[in-house]
């Protein structure tokens, strides 16, 4: 019935899809943030270990600054930085109890890129939660359509 | 500092940190582009998050130097549970039941892939 109206009043249909459109945007801006997130936190994570070897002791302050000096961790907060420009979009456009547990999304891509760039195994016990994640997540999308902005 | 306290330090300030943000850019639409973008640094709520995410960020490095990655990562999601009760506190967001349970089972599957390492 509803379909019948639509083929009727194509201006209609053109309203629809430019919805749709503007609507995808912020989970195109979330997705990509979330990307970036992961690759600048492995990064990050490269030049804290290394960090970790050469000047462990101090103030914590001093160890904050050391970590800011190594070239990876730099790079990974550079990414990172791309990431949150993204991230601070779908944040005005959505609900941030609904968009902050999206971010789980990040251990997700960490493992797959961790098994298709590194030739890292996943085992069982992994493929599990990486499922569960994703459950959540899908749930979570359920969860905001009641969301006003 | 205690590497604990330290990652507890950075979960809770990175969760004011995003409550921050959103207050900051919540009524604005970004809609034009890097111009929108350059007038945020004049809001206070944006300087605030960016304070707060920049020492989480630091805590959190001194957490997962001194820590397993594997204990330290699932305790990260106790962070979507303090974001979601700070945004009914202070955005007066409504909360679903079907976000609590989705929440609850986000954290169980990020502890399931962090216990297996």
């Amino acid at each position: 019935m509803s379909t019948g109206s639509i083929v009727e009043k194509p201006e209609l249909l053109m309203e629809r899809s430019a919805m749709v459109k503007k609507s995808a945007l912020w989970q195109w801006a979330a997705l990509g943030a979330i990307l970036l997130g992961s690759f600048g936190h492995l990064l990050i994570k490269l030049g804290v270990s290394a960090a970790t070897h050469n000047g462990g002791g101090g103030s914590v302050i001093a160890r904050i600054g050391h970590y800011f000096l190594q070239p990876a961790a730099v790079t990974g907060l550079a990414v990172y930085g791309g990431g949150t420009l993204l991230w601070i979009y779908a944040v005005s456009q959505r609900n941030i109890s609904f968009l902050y547990p999206l971010t789980a999304l990040t251990y997700v891509t960490v493992a797959l890129g961790g098994k298709f760039i590194f030739g890292e195994a996943i085992s069982a016990e992994r493929w599990l939660g990486i499922g569960v994640v994703m459950i959540g997540v899908a749930m979570l999308q359920f969860s905001a359509r009641g969301d006003r902005s | 500092m205690n590497p604990l306290t330290a990652l507890w330090l950075s979960i809770v300030l990175g969760a004011c940190a995003q409550i921050f943000l959103k207050r900051g850019v919540g009524h604005q639409q970004l809609a034009g582009g890097a111009r929108s973008y350059l007038s945020l640094i004049r809001s206070g709520w944006v300087w605030a998050w960016g304070i707060c995410f920049l020492f989480a960020t630091g805590l959190w490095m001194v957490a997962i130097s001194a820590m397993q990655v594997s204990y330290a990562f699932p305790l990260l999601s106790v962070g979507y549970l303090v974001v979601a009760v700070l945004s009914i506190v202070f955005l007066k967001e409504r909360i679903p039941a079907s976000r609590w349970v989705a929440i609850a089972v986000i954290t169980v599957g990020v502890a399931l892939i962090f216990k297996s390492q």
